[in-house]
């Protein structure tokens, strides 16, 4: 029954090697109604997304190891239907042709605003929600059988 | 210049057919082959060939009559002795040819035509040696004018003083930077520019009374107004001719302005340095701003959600007082569904949880802020006892942000004994030495996802502290080792270094008393070691 429940949930999988905005984004995004991932590493975050798919990715642009780009066209071969988008401090022009050539569809810089970050989350959320519940939906099937 | 090396040179100016017992010419064929013998008929050509220079006599024959006369007025008090040869000399001819400025006369019927050549002689003898001797005068003088040229025009003040240190002498530029007239420094003691305290007896004392020559030391001369001027100063001993001692000698330079232009030269690299750093300082930042900022507006809410309970609790109060157990039933219930609806168990708990965060964030920033506003100063002037370690890992703070993707950094500090120094010059050379390892190793995997490692390695000598930046990075080929630490020497593209960072990084090791050298492998890495004295010595202090 918690499967299930999970399951009508979409999962949004957060990635920053600073603790701190894990928690605070966990605090702002208490009451939205995604099931929330963190991971404070690149490398443990494509093992999630090797274990299981996520609807959602909001990741971090400067990390050790590897930059958020890079993570997110990882986490592309990996979860391609999952809306990504980048979070950074870095005061670095990303441009936008980047940005949509990597399929990323959400740019916030920190300190955010919470309800632009929330309203972000959603639209993505609406955009890949139907096509996870498909997926949700084979799976259910497939395990029904 | 020496003339009387060349050959004589007489010019003969007599008529073309010579008359009848006067020819000049064949007279002073006599004087042998080794006289070059030139003869002129006409005044003008023979005034030329003097004007052209280079004759030594002139010798004309009274026959060419206004010729003649044209010849001895020309060359009166200009040019070389003119001798006049007539035939038979009456004394009022040759009163006359003296009077109009010939040098001697020659009678050759009377004296003999031997006579001619032996005048000649005598003439061009008298007037060589007039000739040599005023050009040594000239040269002398000359000379004179020439030295005194340099003294006065050189750029570096030049003071003379007695043994008893009274000024003997000053060029303009040391009357500049005393602040006086030179010609009014003359015989006044020199201690009141240049101090003579118990402390520091003045190089000039120290000259005067032992006889040593320093050369290039930085000192302080306090200007007549009272101003302090930094100078480069030499001093030697004066000796005269006789090898006595009479005084000392001193240079020196006015360093005010080179002392702005090297403090200037500082700052400009600092601040290369720190724009290159101001995008990581406003990541550092922007982090635990994002996270404070988010947990500002949840606590906002935690606080709606306590205000709410707090709502329950007090209605709960009230309906107690009425005894009503049933209406006490329905509060309490009341109460505890909005604890559930608002989860006030996490609530609470996280309520302190973002207050500690919140509060971790804005140390985190005050303490970056406040690396970075020591790190922006100008200079202190002074020096201070200052602990390395602490030194090194400030400034590892402002630049890890910059680095942290690419690198991995590993710090292995001893113990350290504090040193005297200057602490942001300290810390510019390990802002210099970290940002080269991270531009190093930069280099080295640009976007392949790879990362290098960079080791802070402290240790604790007798002498001293050692402080070694390692990289992992390209390294330094052999060919550019001899060079990193010259000034303006970068291999980094237009616009991202100044090529002043190692040769800054350098100067200012040296001037703690310290060195800075450099171990690289191309293709392996590079370690730079920075080794400061416990006690450094500061010039000009």
């Amino acid at each position: 029954m918690e499967t299930e429940l999970l399951c009508a949930q979409p999962t949004l999988l957060v990635v920053d090697d600073e603790e701190r905005i894990l928690s605070a984004l966990r605090r702002t995004l208490r009451r939205e109604g995604y099931r929330i991932v963190t991971s404070e590493s690149v490398h443990e975050a494509l093992e999630i997304l090797d274990a299981r798919p996520v609807d959602l990715i909001l990741s971090d642009q400067k990390m050790p190891g590897m930059s958020g780009l890079q993570f997110l066209e990882e986490a592309a071969k990996r979860c391609p239907d999952a809306a990504r988008m980048l979070i950074t401090g870095w005061t670095e022009e990303i441009p936008a042709e980047k940005l949509e050539e990597l399929g990323i569809c959400g740019l916030i810089t920190k300190p955010w605003d919470d309800a632009r970050l929330k309203e972000v989350l959603r639209q993505a959320c609406d955009a890949v929600w139907p096509v996870a519940n498909a997926r949700v939906g084979t799976a259910s099937a497939g395990s029904g059988r | 210049m020496k003339q009387t090396d060349r050959p004589v040179r007489i010019v003969v100016a007599q008529p073309s057919v010579p008359v009848a017992g006067v020819d000049v010419r064949a007279a002073l064929r006599r004087l042998g082959a080794g006289v070059d013998l030139e003869v002129v008929a006409d005044a003008q050509i023979c005034i030329d060939l003097c004007a052209a220079g280079e004759v030594d006599l002139v010798v004309v024959d009274y026959a060419l009559a206004v010729h003649c006369e044209r010849i001895l007025k020309e060359l009166r008090g200009d040019g070389p002795p003119v001798v006049v040869a007539i035939r038979d000399a009456s004394d009022d001819v040759a009163l006359d040819v003296f009077r109009r400025g010939a040098s001697d006369c020659v009678a050759l019927a009377r004296d003999g035509e031997e006579a001619l050549p032996v005048v000649a002689l005598e003439q061009i003898r008298r007037f060589r040696a007039a000739r040599d001797r005023g050009a040594a005068e000239r040269r002398i003088r000359h000379l004179e004018q020439y030295n005194e040229n340099i003294i006065q025009n050189m750029n570096s003040a030049l003071l003379v003083v007695d043994m008893d240190g009274h000024i003997t002498f000053c060029n303009p530029p040391a009357g500049k930077i005393l602040g006086e007239d030179p010609k009014a420094l003359r015989g006044r003691a020199v201690w009141a520019w240049f101090s003579s305290d118990e402390e520091e007896v003045s190089l000039l004392a120290r000259t005067l009374s032992t006889g040593v020559s320093y050369k290039g030391a930085e000192r302080i001369v306090i200007r007549s107004d009272g101003t302090p001027v930094p100078v480069g100063i030499s001093c030697s001993p004066f000796f005269d001719s006789a090898g006595e001692k009479i005084g000392a000698v001193t240079i020196f330079q006015d360093l005010t302005e080179v002392k702005q232009l090297q403090s200037q030269v500082l700052q400009t690299e600092k601040m290369a340095s720190i724009g290159q750093l101001a995008a990581g300082v406003a990541h550092e930042i922007n982090n635990p701003m994002g996270f404070i900022h988010a947990n500002l507006f949840q606590m906002a809410e935690y606080l709606t959600d306590l205000r709410q309970v707090w709502g329950r609790v007090d209605d709960l109060l009230q309906v107690v007082r009425s005894g009503d157990l049933e209406t006490i039933q329905a509060a309490g219930d009341a109460l505890a569904g909005v604890m559930r609806e608002v989860d006030l168990a996490y609530v609470v708990s996280d309520f302190g949880k973002a207050i500690r965060e919140s509060q971790e964030g804005s140390e985190r920033i005050r303490h970056i802020v406040q690396d970075l506003r020591d790190f922006s100063h100008h200079d202190s002037s002074e020096h201070v006892l200052a602990d390395v370690n602490q030194c090194l890992d400030s400034t590892a703070t402002i630049v890890w942000p910059m680095m942290k993707q690419i690198v991995v950094l590993d710090k292995d500090y001893e113990d350290l004994q504090t040193i005297v120094c200057y602490p942001m010059q300290i810390k510019q050379v390990f802002m210099n030495l970290l940002v080269n390892a991270y531009q190093s190793i930069e280099a080295k995997v640009g976007e392949s996802g790879e990362t290098g490692k960079v080791w802070l390695r402290t240790r604790q000598r007798d002498d001293g502290v050692v402080v070694e930046v390692t990289d992992t990075g390209v390294g330094i080929p052999a060919s550019h080792i001899d060079r990193i630490f010259d000034p303006f020497f970068t291999t980094k593209k237009v616009g991202s270094g100044t090529g002043l960072g190692l040769s800054t990084s350098f100067g200012i090791v040296k001037r703690h008393g310290g060195s800075l050298t450099v171990d690289s492998k191309e293709g392996e890495g590079t370690t730079f070691r920075v080794f400061l004295p416990v006690e450094a010595e500061f010039d000009g202090d």
